[in-house]
């Protein structure tokens, strides 16, 4: 597919209806948009800042409403939505997602509505292209997926689908050079790797090591890491209180607030700055992995770019492995 | 898709009031065959939602042999509980679950038992003590060891006498007044090995300041860690294992996988009790 088809694509989408949101560079930040023209559209490489989770979990949902103690319905309109360009990472975080989600009706009604349109931004070499396809693409939940290639600085674009919508979609546009990758499920067969295994060992091993007094010192809690992290899915239930009804609704929630762990009477379960990042690192890296056999973290980088005290949690993981 | 998160529609069919911070309220699922259906066994929990109030769990206090009503026994704390204390007979609320691993039901029947509470920690085994004096056959020998700062905290006096029929009930308080006559101190210090039985099943529900000392008394009678139960609390929300904020760093959830633990399962586990 060629960057013009493409464009057309984004045309053909917008045309018949279906809201379409991308990423792109707005005053200096990637940040995601929604595109209302295919004509001069762009497939920007670069992952935007905030992830796509957003779009399946909003930062603040309503969960039902009552009126006079009835519960009364919430009509929450089936808007047909695209995401456009969402990279391998962040589609491993939503797969994660859609299961920890996956008795959701909020989460699944939301996905429902919505094709996943992957990209690979960096063109592939031969032999990573295959290990890419096999390994990777068949655990991946996507309609569509872009592998960037670039021949003589012509960039294009090999097409594969994830799922029949996909296909359907592309057959309806008019478009038929894909190949088909059936969806294997979330986890490859042999389930977490060695090292995946082995953190989950090594990260209670150094519960109460140095590491996590140095960090309780570093890290202000201020939560940036978790509303960036595109696995992140903390949430609180709170009911409020409007004119004539009563919403129920579900909010993004931080760990690392004090409030997150505070039951009445003030007392606090996670009562230090040490106990919370160490919770953050033990749900990554423990408790994902153990419950779905996915780990907890897509690797994408976010939570170091945004951290302000300079925590980067790539260089934490390789101290945790090499001290423990 | 069924959604985990709409309550059922139950009523207050009658509220008995415990103390000036406690009362007792009897709930009746409004749908018969929803109510039919509604089991639940010892040592779970369900969330109750008041609208406006939003929810919180609480644990059932009334034999699961009981089928048209169940109890629960509540404290009042903050805003949700604050508002339960005004509401009247009658009033709807919303309820959801059960919820939460129940206890082992071979062990609860073919087991000696030792109920160790402390303050309001009394009302979720009141739901093993009332199947107990309802069908006592289907149980071995039980003692209840009950601990608070004075008596007028106690929980269900009325129901002490009744009890006492089939159940070897030991009270003790921190500060007496001139009528007490029972024991004075810690509950701890009734646990001895005159009184317990070192094969028997230990069930620990109080604040978490009385589990440590319990636990080392308990080990050092010859319990076993697999016999030692302790149930633990934590903030909730989902109540169906996906929010973390009852997770237990390590990979258990308070909400799916207790609220009871055996000490053995949880005994490493950092900040557990
Ligand atoms: C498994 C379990 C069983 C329980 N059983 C009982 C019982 O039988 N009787 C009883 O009186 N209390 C029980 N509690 C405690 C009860 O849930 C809290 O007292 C209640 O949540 C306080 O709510 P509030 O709105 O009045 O307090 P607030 O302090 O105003 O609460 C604010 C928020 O914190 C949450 N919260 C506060 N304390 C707790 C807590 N301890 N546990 C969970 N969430 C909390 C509330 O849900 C709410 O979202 C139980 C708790 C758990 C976890
Ligand atoms: S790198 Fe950071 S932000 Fe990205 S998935 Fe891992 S923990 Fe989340
Ligand atoms: S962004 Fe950095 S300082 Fe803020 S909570 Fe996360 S680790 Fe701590
Ligand atoms: S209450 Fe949400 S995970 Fe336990």
């Amino acid at each position: 597919m060629t960057d013009k088809q493409l464009q057309d694509l984004v045309s053909y989408l917008i045309k018949n209806k279906y809201r379409v949101h991308s990423h792109k560079e707005i005053d200096g930040e990637i940040l995601i948009d929604e595109i209302y023209e295919g004509k001069n559209f762009e497939l920007c490489p670069q992952r935007p800042l905030y992830s796509f989770k957003k779009f399946l979990l909003p930062p603040c949902q309503t969960m039902m409403k009552f009126k006079n103690n009835k519960t009364i319905g919430v009509k929450n309109p089936d808007t047909k939505t695209i995401l456009l360009g969402i990279h391998f990472y962040d589609l491993k975080a939503l797969t994660l997602l859609s299961q920890v989600f996956e008795k959701d009706p909020y989460f699944q009604k939301k996905l429902r509505n919505m094709m996943l349109i992957g990209q690979s931004p960096i063109p592939a070499k031969d032999e990573d292209y295959q290990k890419f396809e096999e390994d990777i693409l068949e655990h991946l939940k996507f309609d569509i997926f872009l592998e960037t290639k670039s021949n003589n600085n012509q960039k294009s674009f090999r097409i594969f689908t994830g799922s029949e919508d996909g296909q359907r979609l592309l057959d309806n546009f008019g478009y038929k050079d894909y190949e088909h990758i059936e969806y294997a499920g979330p986890v490859p067969e042999e389930g977490l790797n060695i090292t995946q295994k082995s953190l989950i060992e090594k990260i209670f091993k150094s519960k109460g090591s140095k590491i996590w007094k140095e960090l309780n010192k570093k890290c202000i809690d201020c939560g940036k890491c978790s509303i960036v992290c595109p696995t992140c899915f903390c949430f609180k239930i709170s009911d409020e209180i409007k004119k004539d009804k009563i919403v129920r609704k579900r909010e993004w929630d931080s760990c690392f607030y004090e409030e997150f762990s505070e039951v009445s009477g003030e007392h606090k379960f996670l009562d230090s700055t040490e106990d919370r990042i160490y919770n953050w690192y033990d749900h990554k890296f423990v408790r994902i992995p153990k419950e779905y056999s996915m780990p907890g973290c897509v690797n994408c980088g976010r939570c170091t770019e945004v951290c302000p005290a300079g925590i980067d949690i790539r260089k934490n993981i390789k101290r945790i492995i090499e001290e423990n | 898709m069924k959604n985990p998160y709409n309550p059922i529609g139950a009523k207050i069919v009658k509220i008995e009031k415990i103390s000036s911070i406690n009362k007792l309220f009897t709930i009746k699922i409004k749908d018969e065959k929803t109510r039919n259906a509604f089991k639940f066994r010892h040592g779970q929990f369900f969330i109750l939602s008041v609208p406006g109030f939003g929810e919180a769990p609480f644990g059932f206090c009334s034999s699961p042999a009981i089928k048209e009503t169940f109890q629960v026994s509540v404290d009042k704390r903050g805003s949700l509980t604050s508002k339960l204390f005004e509401l009247k007979v009658g009033t709807d609320v919303g309820i959801r679950g059960p919820y939460g691993n129940g206890f082992n039901r071979k062990k609860i029947k073919s087991r000696d038992l030792v109920l160790v509470a402390g303050g309001c920690g009394l009302s979720p085994l009141r739901t093993i003590i009332q199947d107990a004096n309802l069908n006592p056959k289907n149980f071995q020998n039980i003692q209840v060891f009950y601990g608070c700062r004075n008596s007028k905290l106690l929980a269900f006096k009325s129901d002490y006498k009744k009890w006492s029929k089939n159940i070897e009930m030991n009270l003790t308080v921190d500060t007496p007044d001139k009528a007490w006559k029972n024991s004075v101190g810690v509950v701890t210090n009734l646990l001895t090995s005159e009184t317990i039985k070192s094969d028997s099943v230990a069930i620990l529900v109080g604040p978490p300041v009385m589990y440590k000392f319990v636990i080392q008394k308990l080990v050092e009678l010859g319990l076993s860690n697999e016999d030692i139960y302790i149930s633990l609390e934590r903030r909730m929300h989902c109540g169906i294992g996906v929010c973390q904020h009852c997770a237990l760093v390590g990979g258990k959830y308070i909400c799916t996988d207790g609220p009871l633990f055996s000490y053995a399962e949880i005994k490493d586990t950092p900040e557990g009790i």
